[in-house]
């Protein structure tokens, strides 16, 4: 399978992490979790990332490496909100640069970037986190219908209510059908 | 009367104990081949102290796992919002069998590392898709351990402790695509990235052999104020409801010396420069050494090798001619590679990939065969974790805390000559470094993996 070198990877999830942040996302790392997750499994993106269901729905622990990674790069950087907030994911300097660096790549994707960040770029950590997983049990047998994943969602996430699980069933719809419907 | 406690004596917690059934565990052949297993493998080439081994370590995490357990799953210590979304919590029979499963995965999880540990696992050294953990489910889901865990009371599932001894990442792959939230939270109490035992005690215990101050804290305190908690809140109106390990605010110092432990010892010990070169030499002589220059998977042929064997197989080529003599004297003799570059935070700004571009120029210049490449980032190691304040409410632990936000990632990227070119490769390298790394285009391609 093909799949992108780390610095392509790199490039695309900093791309992605500015393209959020513009949209009006709190880009924590559960966002980009779940923005890299549809990007690589909805969109195509080959950043072959292994996500299982995990912390807050679809996680991928290379991703979180990769993450680590670029801060050890110096390519990312937290940037820190008054209590209580978790923190933002930013570019640095030195990833902006690398990310100019690589505008060949990062062309490539723009669209499917600029897809997730719209779609995703105003949801919050809960509505990102029911979306995720709502796509993951899609991804387990596709043929599933919206209740039986509404259903599906709840069990493998007890605190995800049923009602709530069946607005994101119909919410991932929504998302997969925009993107059938513009690709 | 049989007695059915038993205690070893440990040099970091003074005695672990253990029960009979679990006795059955230690005395197994998989856990008694970890007595052969260095736990921090060539390291004492340089740190002549570090010849511990994974046995008493993995002793180590099952005391410090069951430490945590009872102390997050304290009738005191759960918070209502939480008991109701982990319903395990307030089942006894429930607790006293994932106790028994926790301390169980603790002792297991390392039965399946290779000898010198990870230095003897990368490069092809395993056939495709095997690693440590995978091996580690083997041992577990064998025959041989089978029969122990049906033999206990109550018997425990062989799935349900290879879940949790080698953790959601490779469990995933192996067992279940699903972890469910309480698994979730008893996969961290022993391999996660925070609080894990695995890595409270290798800080602790890679410290106290090696002589070194800064791997050690207050894990006392910390393991005290460890709790299950809400994740902090990431936005107004965004704050998930599944519950994480995190930590009562009067456990904050601990967890930062934790973290400061853990960056001083990854980034003077366990990336040496020196460790490191060995971990590569010992691989290009395990590739020559071994039959089709790759380890066994097989459990009975696994259980064969240990450090031992292969510290023999080094020493006995040592006094060979040839090939494999000059790979074992690399370590035997200590004709070890020298660093002659080291990643540095101005080449990263020119170029993320400037250890990359020296490795290939340095190649061309002296011979492939007389350079070797090194680099690694330190994984995970999340540092913003729920807080639980005093006032009650929860609060993301990089907001409290200035030293979890400034700790850098530990990383290393080095390029290492043969001795015999060392002093022309400084030379070369002071003349052309900046060309090299300027002039070098990072490329990022799609390629078949």
């Amino acid at each position: 399978m093909r799949q992108l070198n780390r610095l392509g990877k790199n490039a695309i999830v900093l791309s992605l992490a500015g393209n959020l942040k513009d949209a009006g996302s709190w880009c924590g790392e559960t966002h980009l979790q779940k923005a890299v997750y549809l990007l690589q499994e909805l969109t195509q993106v080959p950043l072959g990332f292994d996500f299982i269901l995990y912390k807050h729905g679809p996680f991928s622990f290379d991703l979180r490496d990769a993450l680590t990674a670029m801060r050890a790069d110096y390519q990312l950087r937290f940037l820190i909100h008054p209590i209580p907030y978790g923190p933002s994911l930013v570019a640095t300097d030195t990833g902006k640069q690398f990310q100019k660096r690589l505008s060949s790549v990062v062309s490539k994707y723009r669209n499917q970037i600029s897809f997730v960040a719209m779609h995703l770029g105003s949801k919050s950590v809960t509505d990102l986190e029911k979306l995720g997983t709502a796509f993951y049990v899609l991804k387990e047998d596709d043929s599933r219908s919206q209740e039986q994943v509404a259903r599906r969602v709840s069990e493998l996430k007890p605190h995800i209510p049923i009602d709530v699980a069946r607005e994101a069933a119909i919410g991932i719809d929504k998302i997969i059908g925009a993107y059938n419907s513009s690709y | 009367m049989v007695k059915n406690t038993h205690e070893i004596r440990d040099a970091i917690h003074t005695f672990i104990q253990f029960d009979s059934d679990e006795r059955k565990i230690i005395d197994s052949r998989p856990f008694q081949r970890l007595r052969h297993i260095n736990q921090l493998a060539m390291t004492d080439l340089v740190y002549p102290g570090a010849t511990h081994k994974r046995f008493e370590h993995s002793l180590g995490v099952m005391h410090l796992a069951d430490r945590i357990y009872g102390v997050v799953t304290h009738p005191e210590n759960v918070r209502p919002e939480v008991s109701e979304v982990l319903p395990e919590l307030s089942n006894e029979d429930n607790l006293r069998y994932w106790r028994k499963v926790v301390r169980a995965a603790a002792l297991c999880h390392d039965l399946g590392h290779l000898p010198f540990s990870h230095a003897g696992e990368k490069e092809g050294l395993l056939p495709n898709g095997w690693n440590h953990e995978r091996l580690t489910l083997e041992f577990i889901r064998s025959d041989e351990m089978r029969d122990i865990w049906e033999a206990l009371t109550p018997p425990l599932r062989p799935d349900d402790i290879a879940k949790l001894a080698v953790g959601p990442k490779e469990g995933a792959k192996y067992i279940d695509s699903v972890f469910t939230d309480w698994q979730a939270i008893l996969a961290d109490i022993i391999v996660g990235d925070a609080f894990g035992a695995d890595r409270m005690d290798y800080l602790l215990r890679d410290s106290h052999h090696i002589g070194v101050a800064y791997g050690k804290f207050d894990h006392y305190r910390l393991i005290d104020t460890l709790r299950i908690l809400r994740p902090p809140p990431t936005e107004n109106g965004g704050q998930s409801q599944e519950p994480t390990l995190g930590i009562e605010e009067g456990g904050l110092h601990s967890i930062e010396s934790l973290l400061l432990a853990r960056y001083a010892m990854f980034s003077q010990v366990y990336f040496h420069r020196v460790r490191r070169i060995y971990d590569i030499h010992l691989r290009d002589f395990l590739k020559e050494w071994l039959c089709n220059g790759q380890f066994p998977t097989a459990i009975e042929d696994l259980l064969k090798v240990t450090d031992v064997e292969v510290t023999q197989a080094l020493r006995q080529a040592s006094l060979e001619n040839g090939n494999l003599g000059a790979l074992a004297n690399r370590i035997i003799d200590r004709q070890h590679f020298k660093a002659i570059y080291q990643r540095n935070p101005d080449d990263l700004k020119v170029n993320s990939d400037a250890a990359q571009a020296i490795y290939t120029a340095a190649s061309e210049e002296f011979g492939a065969e007389n350079v070797r490449k090194d680099q690694d980032r330190k994984g995970g190691g999340d540092s913003n974790f729920p807080v639980l304040s005093r006032d009650g409410s929860i609060i993301s632990s990089l907001t409290l805390s200035q030293i979890l936000e400034n700790i850098p990632e530990a990383a290393i990227d080095y390029v290492f000559v043969d001795p015999k070119c060392r002093i022309d490769a400084i030379k070369w390298l002071k003349e052309n470094r900046r060309n090299i790394i300027e002039s070098a285009k990072e490329e990022g391609h799609e390629a078949v993996e």
